[in-house]
């Protein structure tokens, strides 16, 4: 198992933030805790979102305007590299992942099995069961685009807790501003030859994350981005 | 048939062909095309006038993502800088 596993200030948690202040210190106290190298990325927020993570250990990196949780992550991955980072992982920022599932997310990459490793939400059925049904039927459909487009066919393509290694880190470049990053992670994936796999994540909702994530009709905003990005490119 | 062709050549266009003069002179085309066919009050006019005008709302929409794209590595830029210069003021 090589070094950087033992330490996991090597590992960068990276967490696009958009008008999050209400739930950004609970989300990131953990983090800290466990002795993660956390990257706040606040993607132009009109709140108190900087004021909640002032005296944190923490690195934040502003965005002057909004432009989306791709280009979040990308600023977040393109900091990781050029600091060090032995891996970064994806993190959402509203609290619907725990920080104590990110050993397990690692591990295969950790092992040298995987470049990339996937949270699914749909690999347990219980942690299925915890999804809501209209937006299971989404990802659902969303997993079909996404196969169609990337030629991966995975259990859950939209789920915001991922792993890369540092190769990965190197190799892929975020185009897409909006949500369909997710799928354009995907094609990558694929195009770079890199190692991926799924591994079993819970996602715990809340009120505010249910009130906070994707509006369910933002996947036709995915789609015409996947679309328009396809022909421009 | 001949709409599939017609996407089929868009695509093909904006994939691999596409040029800056290209842009103009087919737009140019397409608006002559119109005005001639509109003077002539030809039905012909709606066969080159719909097709153009999506043309152009796809260049429009080129234009914007180009433009997006350069923001946000300006955005991205400005906000790597910062954290790096704020890093160097709290050690010194």
């Amino acid at each position: 198992m090589p070094d950087f596993c033992t330490a996991n200030t090597s590992i960068f948690v990276i967490i696009p933030a958009f008008n999050e202040g209400r739930v950004l210190h609970q989300t990131a106290a953990p983090l800290i805790a466990a002795g993660y190298t956390v990257v706040v990325v606040d993607d132009g927020s009109t709140d108190n979102t900087l004021a909640v993570l002032r005296g944190l250990p923490i690195t934040v990196l502003r965005h002057a305007v909004n432009l989306g949780q791709g280009a979040a992550l990308q600023t977040g991955m393109d900091y990781a590299l050029g600091h060090g980072a032995a891996m970064a992982v994806h993190f959402d920022a509203d609290g619907q992942h725990p920080a104590d599932a990110i050993p397990a997310l690692v591990e295969p990459i950790c092992c040298g099995l995987a470049d990339v490793a996937l949270g699914s939400r749909f690999l347990h059925p219980i942690d299925a069961a915890r999804t809501p049904v209209a937006r299971r039927i989404v990802l659902r459909i969303g997993i079909i685009v996404s196969g169609l487009f990337t030629g991966l066919w995975l259990s859950d393509t939209h789920n915001g807790f991922r792993a890369l290694s540092r190769t990965a880190l190197r190799k892929i470049q975020l185009r897409e501003n909006g949500f369909a990053h997710a799928t354009e992670i995907l094609e990558q994936i694929r195009r770079e030859h890199l190692r991926y796999v799924e591994v079993p994540a819970a996602i715990c909702y809340s009120a505010y994350s249910r009130k906070k994530g994707q509006p369910l009709w933002n996947s036709f905003n995915i789609v015409f981005d996947l679309v328009t990005e396809r022909l421009f490119r | 048939m001949i709409a599939a062709l017609l996407i089929a050549l868009v695509v093909l266009y904006f994939r691999k062909l596409r040029s800056k003069l290209a842009d103009r002179i087919i737009v140019a085309l397409l608006f002559g095309a119109a005005v001639v066919f509109l003077i002539a009050a030809s039905r012909l006019f709606f066969y080159v006038a719909i097709p153009g005008l999506v043309f152009v709302v796809l260049l429009i929409l080129s234009r914007m993502r180009e433009l997006e794209q350069r923001s946000t590595i300006l955005v991205r830029e400005l906000a790597l800088l910062r954290a790096d210069a704020e890093r160097r003021a709290t050690r010194t």
